[in-house]
């Protein structure tokens, strides 16, 4: 008896210790609001690739009184009548913002696409093939470069088709569906914005067209999101089928224009390897001793090294080079030598907090990059301050455009100085290796220009990312791969860089 | 890679506990007010690892070491319900790649072992509850250079025993490990196909499965083992992807254990070595601990020695 009393209190104590632990993760939840501010005039916005918000033609709606309006209506009230718990999440998740969404789901396939190609039995690595993007190695290989770029391209996007959206809006003033008819009950907040063409329509259409160009393999989610975002509209009784229809339209209309700049900036020749050569030699020119050398096994190709010649937004290639940084400390210096027992040091007794700071900014191998995270950081400062569509669009393409021009810059100086990394001089890492040149840190010229760019839109919280970027940029000195005068230049570099966006954006006509 | 993990199925969960002169998957136990201590130095390496199922090298990491000395103590309650205790220090390095090396106290785990079933044919039956908890705030993700994977664990194992009177003898037991969730630096990762906003990342549970046949008389043992660690659930690594606490990893090994502890003071060796795997690296462990045994004069002992 005794026995059996045993063997169940020790069952007891197990069920206990199990049952106590919730293993559920808990992610921040994104409810839907009004925007503080409609900006009723973003019609008049400047865009980045568009000539004007009437370049592409959205026909005039029909009347609100009209038999065709008034059916959709009746339609929009049957189908809100009968959707399924599944639907009404999905609602809620678009209600979070289709700008905000996008861009996370384009985070999420930049993650997932992040990953190098393994070397093949030959010891090479091959090229991934946008023909057969989910072959091995799969295409993209979603590095800093090209997810710099795939964001931007994204927000810019958004941004331009929703400038026109806008012009259209208040052009035509069609209302939402519950403020035309009482009856209709709307499952989201409803602002007086007027809802043809239909914005979250405009951005999913505009989103996907990018997302189809720059991650091929991924037709069928994409194909799935852009149904939901449009149906959630739907069932969320905000918009009538001709509000979605004509949203979907534009934002196609005017991703194809986005995606001819794509076409045509010089990304394809950026990974001409050929060039290398030709890099080397120009740095021993300038006295550079030893070159960078990959230190993987087999030794990999640099990544993207003509990345430097692709087309930057807010400023063009003379004044690129014109502030350029000038050359790292000569590798016989005391500077140098300063610089790598720094890291010495951190390599023989780093400490947690450094530890710590490398980790959580790491962006390596799986996650999305420097500039996704800075995406993130964006999105959620323009969720809080309840910006519009409009304006959340406007902020990730200010950023989205200064982080790929601080990407291309960033490497214009990594292969114009061919700087060692210190792990050829015997130094190991906490976060993994980066295959390129040590000069300048990208990390650091990423976080540089995003802590200015959005320090500017959000003054009140400039101090705040400027740490951030501090710690972002100093993150690569104590996961022991970048010399601190890497990150010091590279950060200072980033921040000029920004400085271009935030001329844009003050100049945007939008007056924020 | 994910050697970590199985390292820490090793060290925790039962294959290294082999250390013990007794351990938490035998029936063996010690009488009332014995303390047994001991201390073993374990040695455990690979060189390929099942990426996914896909059975590869990497010249980026060579051979991948991970080093343990782990302290044990164990306590006779009664003859019939027995704690042990252990914790290891353990240490990681590559032979290649630049890859820093970790080193520090891992997890302190505690076993309580309690003997339910005992027929006069030699058939026995066993109940074993464990925990196990990091004792210092170790890198987590950081695989396959981490020290452990930072989960809390509890596991309740039973096991069956049979033990013919020439000291020949079988064992069986399975084990289920419920493990908790574990936080990391990153406030993002990428786990099962998807982005998680979030620090906190889900570990799987995990069983244990594993059987014995031997010999055990007169302070000698010797015998094989054949074991399966399991996750339930969790992620693969993917394609060229470093491996991460959430993955699924399976080990199937085999092994030679062996103790000689004629009076006081004994040794113990063990080696074993995976033979199939998923999402970890295919090691071969080899380890050596010492024991000590002391046995304080007790009513019980005295009676028993009567």
């Amino acid at each position: 008896m005794k026995k059996i009393h045993l063997s169940l209190i020790f069952l007891t104590v197990f069920s206990l210790v199990v049952s106590s632990c919730n293993k559920d993760l808990e992610e921040p939840l994104r409810e839907a609001y009004i925007p503080a501010k409609l900006d009723e005039k973003g019609g008049t916005w400047k865009t980045y690739i568009l000539a004007n918000a009437n370049e592409v033609a959205v026909a005039e709606p029909k009347a609100v009184n009209s038999t065709e309006y008034q059916d959709e209506i009746k339609k929009l009230k049957n189908t809100v009548a009968t959707i399924t718990p599944e639907n009404k999440k999905a609602v809620s998740y678009w209600g979070a913002g289709a700008v905000y969404r996008w861009n996370e789901i384009a985070r999420e396939l930049a993650a997932r696409y992040n990953l190098p190609p393994a070397s093949n039995a030959e010891g090479k690595y091959p090229v991934p093939d946008a023909a057969n993007p989910l072959a091995d190695p799969k295409f993209p290989f979603a590095n800093p470069p090209y997810t710099a770029r795939a964001l931007a391209y994204l927000s810019v996007a958004q941004y331009d088709a929703l400038v026109a959206a806008w012009n259209y809006k208040y052009k035509y003033n069609r209302k939402a569906p519950s403020k035309n008819d009482a009856s209709v009950s709307a499952l989201l907040p409803v602002s007086d914005l007027p809802s043809y063409p239909s914005e979250d329509a405009v951005v999913a259409a505009a989103s996907y067209t990018i997302l189809v160009a720059m991650f091929p393999g991924e037709v069928p989610l994409l194909d799935a999101k852009l149904a939901e975002a449009k149906n959630a509209r739907i069932w969320g009784g905000m918009n009538v089928d001709s509000d979605i229809s004509a949203g979907d339209a534009l934002g196609k209309a005017v991703a194809a224009k986005v995606m001819n700049r794509a076409k045509a900036d010089g990304m394809g020749a950026a990974n001409n390897q050929a060039l290398t050569t030709g890099m080397i030699a120009n740095a021993k020119s300038m006295g550079l001793k030893s070159e960078w050398l990959s230190q993987e096994i087999p030794a990999r190709p640099p990544m993207l090294p003509n990345y430097g010649a692709v087309q930057p937004w807010n400023f063009d290639k003379a004044t690129m080079i014109a502030m350029r940084p000038g050359p790292p400390p000569s590798l016989d210096s005391d500077e140098f030598k300063k610089a790598l027992d720094e890291l010495k040091e951190i390599d023989k007794k780093q400490t947690r907090e450094q530890a710590r700071i490398a980790n959580y900014w790491s962006d390596g191998a799986g996650s999305y990059t420097p500039p996704g995270h800075w995406h993130r950081e964006a999105a959620n400062l323009c969720f809080q301050n309840k910006f519009s569509e409009l304006a959340t669009a406007r902020t990730l393409a200010l950023l989205g455009t200064a982080e790929m021009d601080a990407g291309i810059a960033c490497w214009d100086v990594k292969t114009y100085y061919y700087y060692p990394r210190p792990q050829q001089f015997g130094v190991k890492t906490s976060v993994g290796l980066p295959n390129f040149q040590s000069y300048t840190s990208g990390h650091s010229t990423f976080s540089g220009a995003a802590a200015a760019v959005l320090g500017s839109i959000f003054p009140s919280e400039a101090e705040r990312l400027k740490e951030r970027a501090n710690e972002a940029s100093m993150s690569r000195v104590y996961g022991l791969i970048h010399y601190s005068f890497d990150c010091q230049v590279g950060l200072a570099h980033g921040k000029k860089i920004g400085e271009y966006a935030i001329a844009r954006g003050k100049a945007d006509g939008s007056g924020l | 890679m994910k050697l970590l993990y199985k390292l820490i199925l090793v060290l925790v969960g039962g294959v290294c506990m082999n250390t013990y002169a007794q351990m938490p998957h035998d029936a063996i136990y010690m009488n009332k007010n014995s303390i047994c201590i001991a201390a073993t130095y374990a040695n455990s390496q690979w060189s390929e690892y099942w990426e996914n199922n896909l059975k590869r090298e990497n010249f980026n990491i060579g051979t991948h070491t991970t080093q343990s000395v782990m302290p044990m103590i164990a306590y006779g309650i009664t003859k019939k319900l027995n704690v042990l205790a252990g914790l290891p220090y353990v240490s990681t390095k590559t032979s290649a790649g630049n890859l820093m090396g970790q080193k520090g106290l891992q997890d302190l785990s505690v076993w309580v072992k309690y003997n339910m079933v005992q027929t006069d044919n030699g058939l026995s039956l066993h109940g074993v509850l464990g925990g196990s908890v990091p004792v210092s705030n170790y890198v987590k993700d950081f695989l396959p250079m981490s020290i452990g994977i930072g989960a809390k664990t509890a596991t309740a194992r039973l096991v069956a025993h049979y033990k013919h009177k020439s000291g020949f003898y079988i064992t069986a037991h399975g084990s289920y490990i419920f493990r908790s969730n574990i936080t990391v630096d990153r406030d993002a990762y990428q786990a099962d196909d998807r982005v998680y906003n979030t620090n906190e990342v889900r570990i799987p549970n995990a069983t244990d499965v594993a059987a014995r046949a031997g010999y055990y008389k007169k302070g000698i043992q010797a015998e094989l083992f054949i074991d399966k660690n399991t996750c339930v659930g969790g992620d693969y690594i993917r394609r060229n992807d470093m491996p991460f606490p959430t993955n699924n990893m399976k080990a199937t090994g085999v092994g030679f254990y062996g103790k000689f502890q004629p009076k006081n003071i004994g040794f113990n060796v063990m080696a074993r070595k995976v033979i199939d795997g998923q999402n970890m690296g295919q090691s071969t462990t080899f380890s050596v601990g010492f024991l000590y045994q002391i046995n304080f004069k007790t009513k019980s002992a005295v009676t028993s020695k009567n």
